[in-house]
């Protein structure tokens, strides 16, 4: 597995840097390369420019730029996102990591003689996770729709493989978050992400192979 | 007379957007509102919100610092429009930063016992105007997160009497018959609002 963790938070000491941290632990641990992108770290710039604009369509000079970040979404084949949800949706540098790097030709293609509407051109990817956090509750999220996940797991979700695994995992309600519910959504990511790249699947089965109760 | 706050984001004049825009802007200046056009590129407009920000984020109003004009263009204002392209399902960043770091608590909300009350009720009136590179129906089923944050996640912070989003779809593929068109419900909707 050669995963691509995009992490964005503007506080090396946040909440999320330790769901980041566990990510790529338990990604390591399963034998998985990881390669992180941290956007305010490495002060991505997140507004697409004019001349950007302008080159949108020229491919590959529209790669001009974001060289490395293309690079990486070509070696990847999962996919997995660390942020905490404002507005109900991704902070402006992430939202603007997908501006900048998701081109024509990188992750999808453009309409042409053949083809009537946009087609998908990342089926190399063949899993997509999101982890945030959110201020609103489970409630408030659903009733305006969750848009930051459906931006993801939809809109970024639709141009990956079909088929592909997924999972999603989200602390709310974050502004009384205690420790003991900041543990447990820990335990809940380590679990999700387990299952997601497979490692729980595998010892869940050496576990029952090894049960005198297991039937066969 | 009433005032009108236009956020803007589009990169470039020539673009479809910037006529949309233009549109806006004129006829809502002929119809006799005062109009504060807030052009976020060619203001520079740093969409990142910083460490500083998020750990003071909290704490109203000195929240307010680092946008403050912008936050009293918002609080002066009794309408709000706005103008950009869907890109990737989602804001222009620019304009995503604009919520991160304006529609502050305290302006734009206010926590009360942890529950978020509204805080923009001066805002009357809000629309939208939009394009999308995606047809309606794919946009549809990514449940159009853009046209949730606005119809109901600024719908709850200012409870306008009026609010209204829309769109051209499938921009890459439409003629200059639609966009004329588009141009024109645009222009009756701003005579109306």
């Amino acid at each position: 597995m050669r995963a691509l963790v995009v992490y964005c938070h503007p506080n090396p000491n946040s909440f999320n840097a330790a769901v980041r941290n566990l990510v790529i632990d338990r990604l390591t641990r399963a034998g998985a390369e990881v390669r992180l992108a941290d956007l305010y770290a490495q002060g991505f710039q997140p507004v697409l420019t004019g001349d950007e604009w302008q080159g949108y369509l020229a491919c590959p000079d529209n790669q001009t730029g974001v060289g490395q970040e293309v690079a990486d979404l070509r070696w990847c084949d999962t996919l997995i996102f660390v942020y905490p949800t404002w507005w109900y949706g991704l902070p402006a540098m992430l939202k603007g990591w997908l501006d900048r790097v998701m081109l024509p030709d990188v992750a999808f293609l453009m309409p042409d003689g053949q083809n009537r509407t946009i087609r998908p051109g990342l089926h190399h990817i063949k899993g997509l996770a999101v982890f945030t956090t959110c201020g609103a509750s489970w409630w408030l999220t659903r009733l305006i729709g969750a848009p930051g996940r459906r931006t993801l797991m939809r809109g970024v979700g639709f141009l990956c493989a079909p088929g592909k695994r997924t999972a999603f995992a989200a602390h709310y309600l974050m502004d009384s978050s205690t420790p003991a519910s900041r543990q447990r959504h820990l335990d809940k990511v380590a679990a999700k992400l387990d299952r997601f790249i497979g490692a729980g699947r595998q010892s869940a089965s050496s576990r029952s192979a090894s049960s005198p109760s297991s039937v066969t | 007379m009433t005032r009108v706050l236009i956020l803007f984001a589009h990169p470039c004049e020539e673009s479809f957007s910037a006529a949309l825009k233009t549109t806006v802007v004129e006829t809502l200046a002929r119809r006799g509102w005062e109009v504060d056009l807030c052009d976020l590129y060619a203001e520079n407009f740093d969409p990142v919100l910083t460490a500083a920000e998020r750990r003071g984020y909290l704490t109203a109003p000195d929240n307010c610092g680092p946008v403050q004009p912008h936050v009293d263009r918002l609080r002066a204002a009794q309408a709000l429009v706005f103008v950009f392209p869907v890109w990737n399902f989602g804001f222009p960043a620019i304009l995503k930063g604009y919520l991160d770091r304006v529609f502050l608590p305290g302006v734009s909300f206010k926590l009360e016992d942890g529950l978020v009350a509204p805080g923009l009720t001066h805002i009357r009136k809000m629309a939208a105007v939009t394009t999308y590179g995606a047809t309606r129906w794919r946009a549809f089923l990514a449940s159009d997160p853009p046209k949730r944050v606005i119809k109901r996640a600024l719908w709850f912070v200012a409870r306008p009497d009026r609010m209204s989003y829309m769109a051209l779809h499938d921009m890459n593929r439409a003629t200059p018959a639609r966009r004329a068109d588009y141009l024109a419900r645009v222009q009756r909707a701003m005579e109306r609002f």
